[in-house]
């Protein structure tokens, strides 16, 4: 598949102050390698667009079950039942609600039009040492249309990040450096068996890519989810520990706690939510992490 | 005013009009009779003599004790009948008389039996001679059929009088400069002139009666002061000092002019009140120069200083103005750069401290100005105080100047009052008059002339929305219906300064306002240097998102009939659901986006325009359009039908020059991209409520200065920022649609709040603390 022109875009976030430095544009690709148990944006998992149904506003007016094209929409019990298998994302239930209880995941986007919105906010960028960050899902799965938005944020002279799990075939990372100003680059857990079977890929090739734009000289912010029960580890803590030894260099490590926003989110796209039992994060939480790391050494650390 | 209250801009109203304790001086109405007594044995003198013995009749009696914390004399409940510039109900200024009031206290049994029949007969007798209506009593017969309601609050229609002089800002430099000596010396000087000259001399004999009225004032208060000082002498040595202190700082300033920032507050504090001037004007060029002798002489400390500034900040909150209370700090034109900075620090600090709605603290800033200023602004306003209100001189003195026609150092002299009307500091008057609902006309226009919620013609009928054959016939016929009504506000705000001026030489304005002294005339009476004014407008972006809806829709998408969106409309969308999706689907200013932008310049250009072309059909120095922020976007909105950009039956139109609640769904960089758009010089002041999260203002300081460094040179012309509460988080969580706008940190990324799952907005709610 070619994504050449056009590129599955889940989401456009504008005033973005959390993915990188300054005031933002966040690009969001729909798509991603991984499959995180505790992805936060399940939404974003799938390369296709997909139907998003909220039960809590729907009122059984039948609407959207007239309008359905598949069938893939029943009212039993008087209460709607969405058959995610059978649905295409046409959207026309979308039009027929008249409470906005369904949204579509996921839309085509030509790198112009995506291009044409991130220079409104040209001037912000200029003042706050902000710009354009592309984020997933997974970037470098829709890799030519990242590198074209790349390039021509690159030539209208805004700075860029890339915010990427860092599995991808290293060539692309090559091929990127020159229009990538900073990778927010994630390390999810440090032993490649346990994150294998939290992710559904080894880190083996992950790790090989940090190493490589490391060794290139790129600007890198090591950004680690810690998700309670499942990678909060004193092994993994100190792994975070090895690498930034290895690596003294990275311009910042950054903690992200947990926050089980996903789990809403991958109900109404029809899918389970394993870590359904895993709170939020407490502050409190969160900076005995940081606490740890800094005991182990990791001086630098922040939170995300 | 206009607004006679406030309202946060989520649109809830807040409906109190009237001064709602009564406690006049003996509760009797013993000034109300004798003020009602003089103005009849004076009815054949000359105004302003008539109006100089109805206010030595009305003050001191007005005035009411000091309180314990009080360091400075002041405090003031008017009656129900007396002498004000300003307003003191829907349709009472000038000689003003408040006869339902007067009459409830009757029917409740309140006032003494042997004066009941005397207390009726003096409500009767203002019932004609009050200066509300004769104003109305002048209007030509169009006029009073098109415009046959005073009620804006009340009733449906396009277009209302109001029935005031507001926005007074008078020199209180000179005042500082000459004192009460000083004054009174230039006042016989001018006399002797008029008298040499043939000119008006007893203009300048009831100016001195005035002045007496002043003098008056501080004496009641040092006699009252030096009571309760030996009253406490033993209990309480420490406020027994303090009473002296104001005692003798009220004997002071009848003598000489003042000369520390304690007789400088006392006397610049008397005048505004026995004036009714309810704005405050440049006060760190008029007090500036005190503050900075007084730090070095040693004669206060900052905290000191502070404090006095504290007690007169809650003197200016129990005052209770409502709508104005300004105090204007920093800017261009001021000839005292370094104390005046000095003093708006001192300022912001007192507005940090005293959690209050008024003074409304505006803080004017420009490139290059000391950053302390700044740093400060931003410190009060994370603190969700919502002042400092920000305004941006870099785009407002050059828009001023176009827009008024004066030169960049008199533009450089504006002033904003009230809600955030521009005036030139007493040199120019733009008292809002009038109200427009700029929705209400495109509603009437739709329905060929009628009203929809009376059934009553309110407007041109024009023909009907079926038989427009395009958009830019709907387009004239709204344009039509705007200005059928802009002439009649026009020619009423030219009648209301004649009927005024012919009624009373408000004194107080006359002596410290450019040049009414010089040309010996009084302030409405030819005395004032530009007497301009304003209209204000009201659902111009619901207005302007509604055209949009219909244009896509009826015009070049034809998804709707005019027919089928009149029956949508009239039925609340009950049962056309769909309809009202795809018009809330169109898009809406404040996204930045082009379609819906475009309209709102559309709008705003055709009615600015409009109304400042009034100048040519009026003696009116200027006439101006105020996009300005209050509750009337509400409660005019409770009088306006269902209408084309989605919006529900008697619900709020949008607030001044924002987008409607919810409608900004791009995030604040989209939302300040569209706010700038607007030519700012061909109105008289246009308001930009926003709302920042607590998270910007204290993890994100250098963004936040970005964003707002960015707006205002992109050509912002003004912020009123909120700091969300946690109020606004509840209110969001029970009507998510208004909420849109609300970003909240999760962890380690930003959300919309109201995309939240409930457990999730619990959790941050639990944790957001205000």
């Amino acid at each position: 598949m070619s994504f050449a022109d056009t590129g599955m875009v889940l989401d456009i976030l504008r005033f973005s102050l959390h993915d990188g430095p300054g005031i933002r544009t966040t690009v969001f690709l729909k798509g991603c390698p991984l499959s995180c148990k505790w992805c936060h944006n399940p939404e974003s998992q799938s390369y296709k667009p997909q139907l998003s149904f909220d039960s809590s506003k729907c009122t059984n007016c039948m609407e959207c079950v007239v309008a359905c094209p598949t069938n893939s929409l029943s009212s039993v019990n008087e209460k709607l039942r969405v058959n995610f298998n059978l649905c295409n994302a046409c959207g026309d239930c979308v039009d027929a609600c008249p409470r906005d209880a369904f949204k579509i995941y996921g839309k085509l986007w030509t790198v112009n039009d995506v291009i044409s919105i991130v220079l409104k906010d040209h001037a912000y960028y200029k003042k706050s040492g902000g710009g354009l960050t592309v984020s997933g899902g997974e970037p470098m799965a829709q890799f030519e249309f990242t590198l074209e938005l790349l390039e021509a944020a690159k030539t209208h002279n805004v700075h860029t990040c890339i915010e990427t799990c860092g599995h991808a075939p290293t060539d692309r990372f090559a091929q990127l450096l020159n229009y990538v100003d900073l990778f927010l680059f994630d390390y999810k857990e440090t032993d490649p068996d346990e994150h294998k079977l939290m992710t559904g890929v080894s880190n083996r090739l992950i790790l090989e890519n940090l190493n490589f734009l490391y060794n290139e000289k790129a600007n890198i912010i090591l950004r680690c989810p810690i998700i309670p029960g499942v990678n909060d580890t004193k092994s993994h803590l100190s792994g975070i520990h090895a690498l930034t030894e290895k690596y003294p260099n990275l311009t910042a490590i950054e903690v992200l706690p947990y926050h089980s926003m996903g789990k809403g989110k991958a109900e109404r796209i029809g899918l389970n939510f394993e870590l359904s039992d895993i709170a939020t994060t407490a502050p409190e939480q969160a900076s005995q992490w940081l606490s740890k790391l800094k005991e182990y050494g990791c001086e630098e650390v922040r939170l995300g | 005013m206009a607004k006679l209250t406030d309202s946060n801009s989520a649109g809830e109203p807040e409906i109190a009009v009237q001064p709602t304790t009564y406690n006049s001086s003996d509760g009797a109405y013993t000034t109300e009779l004798k003020f009602t007594e003089t103005y009849k044995r004076f009815t054949d003198a000359h105004p302003a003599i008539r109006e100089a013995m109805c206010l030595k009749a009305e003050y001191p009696s007005y005035f009411t004790a000091i309180r314990d914390d009080d360091l400075f004399a002041g405090r003031i409940k008017h009656g129900r009948v007396g002498f004000s510039m300003d307003e003191w109900g829907p349709t009472a200024f000038g000689y003003y008389c408040q006869p339902d009031e007067i009459m409830k206290a009757i029917e409740d049994g309140l006032v003494p039996p042997e004066r009941k029949d005397a207390i009726m007969e003096m409500a009767a007798f203002w019932k004609h001679e009050d200066t509300s209506s004769k104003l109305r009593a002048s209007y030509p017969k169009e006029m009073a059929e098109y415009l046959p309601s005073d009620d804006w609050m009340g009733s449906s229609g396009i277009a209302f009088p109001l029935y005031r002089l507001t926005g007074a800002n008078v020199n209180f430099k000179e005042l500082m400069v000459l004192g009460i000596p000083g004054l009174l010396r230039k006042i016989r000087d001018s006399r002797a002139k008029a008298v040499q000259s043939g000119g008006d001399h007893r203009l300048f004999e009831a100016m001195e009666i005035a002045v007496d009225v002043l003098v008056d004032v501080c004496k009641y208060y040092q006699k009252t002061a030096e009571q309760k000082a030996a009253d406490v002498r033993i209990t309480d040595s420490k406020r027994s000092a303090e009473l002296l202190k104001i005692a003798t700082t009220l004997e002071m300033i009848t003598v000489s002019k003042p000369k520390t920032l304690r007789e400088a507050i006392q006397l610049f504090w008397l005048y505004s009140l026995v004036g009714d001037i309810r704005n405050y004007g440049r006060m760190d060029v008029y007090l500036g120069d005190f503050y900075a002798n007084d730090l070095r002489s040693g004669m206060l400390s900052e905290e000191e200083a502070l404090k006095l500034l504290q007690s007169l900040w809650q003197l200016m909150a129990d005052r209770n103005t409502r709508v104005h209370g300004r105090v204007i700090i920093g800017g261009m034109g001021r000839p005292n750069i370094e104390s005046a900075d000095k003093f708006a620090l001192l300022a912001m600090e007192a507005s940090r401290t005293v959690k209050e709605i008024e003074p409304q603290l505006s803080l004017r800033i420009y490139q290059g100005m000391n950053p302390e200023l700044m740093e400060k602004a931003l410190e009060v306003i994370g603190e969700g105080r919502t002042f400092p209100i920000i305004y941006n001189d870099d785009v407002n003195i050059p828009a001023v100047a176009k827009g008024f026609e004066v030169s960049i150092s008199e533009a450089e002299q504006y002033v904003p009052f009230g809600c955030g009307e521009y005036i030139i500091d007493h040199k120019s008057f733009g008292t809002p008059s009038g109200v427009i609902n700029l929705l209400k006309a495109l509603e009437v226009t739709l329905h060929n002339g009628k009203d929809p919620l009376t059934e009553k013609v309110a407007g041109l009928a024009l023909g009907e929305f079926k038989d427009f054959k395009d958009f830019e016939e709907l387009w004239a016929a709204y344009k039509r219906q705007v200005e059928f009504f802009v002439d009649f506000m026009a020619r009423q705000e030219e009648l209301e300064y004649k009927v005024a001026g012919e009624s009373a030489a408000f004194l107080f304005a006359s002596m410290l306002y450019d040049d009414c002294m010089e040309r010996g005339k009084a302030i409405f009476s030819g005395g004032i240097h530009c007497l301009g004014g304003t209209l204000e407008t009201y659902g111009n972006t619901s207005a302007a998102d509604s055209l949009t809806a219909i244009k896509q829709l009826v015009y070049e998408k034809k998804t709707v009939t005019p027919e089928e969106l009149l029956a949508a409309l009239d039925s609340n969308f009950v049962g056309h659901e769909r309809i009202r999706k795809e018009l809330r689907e169109c898009p809406k200013y404040g996204n930045d986006d082009e379609a819906a932008d475009d309209m709102l310049l559309r709008v705003h250009n055709h009615v600015c325009n409009y109304v400042r072309d009034q100048k040519k059909k009026t003696g009116l120095h200027s006439y101006s359009v105020v996009i300005i922020n209050n509750s009337a976007n509400t409660l005019m909105g409770h009088q306006t039908a269902a209408s084309a950009d989605g919006r529900l039956s008697k619900t709020f139109m949008n607030n001044g020059n924002a987008p409607s609640s919810g409608n900004d769904a791009e995030g604040l960089t989209a939302m300040l991209n569209s706010i700038v758009k607007p030519d700012p010089s061909i109105h008289a002041g246009a308001v930009q409520n926003m709302k920042f999260s607590k998270d910007l203002f204290v993890n994100k300081r250098p963004e936040l200065k970005a964003l707002l460094e960015t707006y205002f040179e992109k050509g912002g012309t003004q912020a009123m920022i909120t700091v969300v509460s946690k109020g606004d988080l509840e209110k969001a969580m029970q009507n998510p649609g208004n909420y849109r706008h609300i970003f909240v940190r999760v962890g380690g990324f930003s959300a919309r709040f109201v995309e939240l799952d409930r457990d999730v907005q619990l959790d941050i709610l639990s944790r957001t603390l205000y």
